[in-house]
């Protein structure tokens, strides 16, 4: 039965898995990173909202509002841009501090994690 | 808060699961997407577990339910549920999911089939966790305990919360959190929520912070302006009354509470246009990710919070009207 099979396959990932207890509204990167060889990049939204308001980074800086829709590069946040614009050594530590960014666990999908509700592809 | 750990729950186990597996299992689908509908029958979905719901559908044929679930109906189920990317095949193991449900409920287990919540979780059995292999029970089980395993002590079954996260568990600093790695060094560098929230307001949902309440009472300051500290929002005091057929409270929009923190370029017009009652929004949408759902249930208090928004009790003498005071 098709069912079983799929029953089994879940039950040995979800074994070997750790709970997903991830801050809510943490979002994961991983467009490139890891197919370049980094981690995927772990972004905590409650961390920077009690530094910036929304608008810093979504109306000011640009960052659409959808997870995956801004294609970073290093070379954008090199140039200032994205995290650049304050990871740049002097709103906030420099991008030579890869760990501290790229900290995912190896293989996380992009999205938003953390036990978010709304599901489907943030579209209106 | 039914709602809200039920779908939490299957998140959870869907987001572990997801990375490994290259064509994503009926579980997780459903968990990810079709639960937010099917998990208590909004807008009309036939329930998860409820044979009632389910039989005269059934009656069609697979094929047809196959069908409807991968173009959608015009009695709003949306095709795929609402999500493009995932394969036929991937969608119609959600649909298998969602049948093999409603055919487990119809033999007599020991939890009501309504309860699609009490029907994940592990039976009281500490056994079940070990997979000892069972006939004859409900196949969900075993995953679903494998899950709740890591959520609840095994040999705990009688424990006052079952299922409520204890107090220790919730907002894990970064190296248990699942998804930071521990193995990286800066992983430990990182801040543990827990010790930034300290000070701040609580609440039940999302980060379990009143943001609200922190930035009204200058707990935070976040900036408004990248560099200078102190630039200063434009509040705008203004509220928008929804009214809400059925019996539910009337819907309150606060611009207030919004322009705290976000630009008014941040909704208008790109999610909503400027005028009252000129937009469409149910709670579909907004379960789909859409219109308040933007912000609401991913970034901003998830919308097991009903009462923050449906807060206007019904005032069936008067029409509701847009409360409008302009404040600075
Ligand atoms: C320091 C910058 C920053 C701040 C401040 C910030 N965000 Fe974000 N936000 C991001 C980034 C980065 C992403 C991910 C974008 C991507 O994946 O391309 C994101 C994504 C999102 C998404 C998309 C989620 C999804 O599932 O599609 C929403 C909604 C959102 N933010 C809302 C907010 C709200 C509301 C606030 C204020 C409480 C806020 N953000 C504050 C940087 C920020
Ligand atoms: C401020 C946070 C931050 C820091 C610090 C940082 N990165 Fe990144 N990096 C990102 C983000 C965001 C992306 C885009 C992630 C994605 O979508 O895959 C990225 C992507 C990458 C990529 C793949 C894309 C590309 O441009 O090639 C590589 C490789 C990379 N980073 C290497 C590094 C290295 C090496 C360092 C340290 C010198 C570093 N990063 C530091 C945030 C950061
Ligand atoms: C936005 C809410 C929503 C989501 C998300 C959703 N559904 Fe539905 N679904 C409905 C509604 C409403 C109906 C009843 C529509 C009708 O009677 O035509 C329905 C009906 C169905 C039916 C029965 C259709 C019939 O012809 O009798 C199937 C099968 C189904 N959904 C499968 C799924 C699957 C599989 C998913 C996830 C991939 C899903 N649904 C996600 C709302 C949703
Ligand atoms: C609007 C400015 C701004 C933007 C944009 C921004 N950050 Fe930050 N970030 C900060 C500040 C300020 C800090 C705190 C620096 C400190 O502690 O010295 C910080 C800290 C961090 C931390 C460490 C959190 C901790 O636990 O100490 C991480 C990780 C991080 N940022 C990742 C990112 C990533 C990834 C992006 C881009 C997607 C990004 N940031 C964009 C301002 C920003
Ligand atoms: C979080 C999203 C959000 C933000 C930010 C926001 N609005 Fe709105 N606005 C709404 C919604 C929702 C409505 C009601 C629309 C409806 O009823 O269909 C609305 C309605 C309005 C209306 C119509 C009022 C009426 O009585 O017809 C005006 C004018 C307006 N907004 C101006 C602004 C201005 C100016 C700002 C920035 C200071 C702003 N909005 C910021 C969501 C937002
Ligand atoms: C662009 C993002 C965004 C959109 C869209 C949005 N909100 Fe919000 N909302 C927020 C943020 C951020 C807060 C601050 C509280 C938090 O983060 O939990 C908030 C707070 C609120 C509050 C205040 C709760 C309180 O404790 O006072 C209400 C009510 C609310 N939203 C209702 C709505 C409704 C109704 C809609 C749709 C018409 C909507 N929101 C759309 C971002 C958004
Ligand atoms: C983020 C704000 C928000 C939250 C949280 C929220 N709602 Fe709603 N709800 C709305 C809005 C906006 C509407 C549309 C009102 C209108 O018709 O203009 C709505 C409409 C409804 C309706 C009418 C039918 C429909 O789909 O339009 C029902 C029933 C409902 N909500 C139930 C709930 C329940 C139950 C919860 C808690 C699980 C909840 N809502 C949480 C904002 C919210």
């Amino acid at each position: 039965m098709k069912f079983s099979i799929g029953m089994l396959c879940a039950i040995a990932v979800v074994f070997t898995a750790v709970p997903a207890a991830a801050e809510y509204a943490d979002v994961v990167l991983n467009r490139r990173a890891e197919k370049e060889g980094m981690r995927p990049v772990v972004f905590p939204h409650w961390f920077h909202r009690i530094r910036f308001q929304c608008r810093v980074c979504h109306a000011e800086l640009g960052f659409k509002m959808r997870v995956g829709s801004n294609d970073v590069t290093m070379n954008d946040i090199a140039d200032g841009k994205f995290c650049g614009a304050c990871h740049n050594g002097d709103i906030a530590w420099s991008p030579d501090r890869c760990d501290l960014c790229h900290s995912g666990k190896p293989g996380l999908p992009t999205g938003i994690v953390g036990g978010h509700e709304t599901s489907g592809p943030g579209r209106w | 808060m039914k709602l809200h750990s039920l779908i939490t729950l299957s998140l959870a186990v869907s987001v572990l699961v997801t990375p490994a597996l290259a064509q994503k299992s009926g579980k997780d689908v459903y968990g990810k997407t079709c639960a937010v509908c099917h998990a208590t029958g909004i807008a009309g979905a036939p329930k998860y577990g409820n044979a009632g719901d389910w039989s005269p559908r059934i009656a069609g044929g697979t094929g047809r339910l196959y069908g409807s679930a991968l173009k959608g109906t015009p009695k709003g189920m949306p095709a795929k549920g609402g999500n493009p990317s995932y394969s036929d095949a991937e969608v119609k193991a959600a649909v298998d999911y969602m049948l093999a449900a409603v055919k487990t409920a119809a033999k007599p287990t020991a939890t009501p089939p309504q309860n699609p919540v009490a029907k994940e979780e592990p039976k009281p059995e500490p056994k079940v966790a070990t997979s000892t292999p069972k006939v004859d029970k409900a196949e969900p089980t075993p995953t679903a305990a494998a899950a709740m395993a890591e959520a609840v002590p095994v040999g705990d079954v009688n424990a006052f919360n079952r299922l409520l996260k204890p107090l220790g568990k919730r907002n894990p600093p970064p190296p248990e959190d699942g998804i930071h790695d521990p193995a990286n060094d800066g992983t430990h560098a990182l801040l543990p929520p827990l010790t930034a929230y300290a000070g701040l307001p609580k609440s039940l949902a999302g980060n379990r912070v009143n943001w609200v309440e922190a930035i009204g009472t200058k707990k935070i300051n976040p900036r408004w302006d990248r560099t200078d500290p102190k630039a200063e929002p434009v509040v705008m005091d203004l509220n928008i009354v929804r009214e809400v057929k059925g019996s539910m409270p009337d819907v309150v929009y606060p611009h207030k509470q919004h322009t705290e923190w976000l630009d008014c370029s941040n909704c208008h017009p790109a999610i909503f246009v400027p005028q009252k009652g000129a937009n469409a929004i149910s709670m579909a949408a907004i379960l789909l990710g859409e219109k308040c759902g933007v912000c609401h249930g991913k970034v901003a208090f998830p919308v097991s919070e009903c009462r923050l928004c449906h807060s206007k009790k019904k005032d069936l003498a008067r029409p509701a009207q847009a409360a409008a005071s302009v404040a600075k």
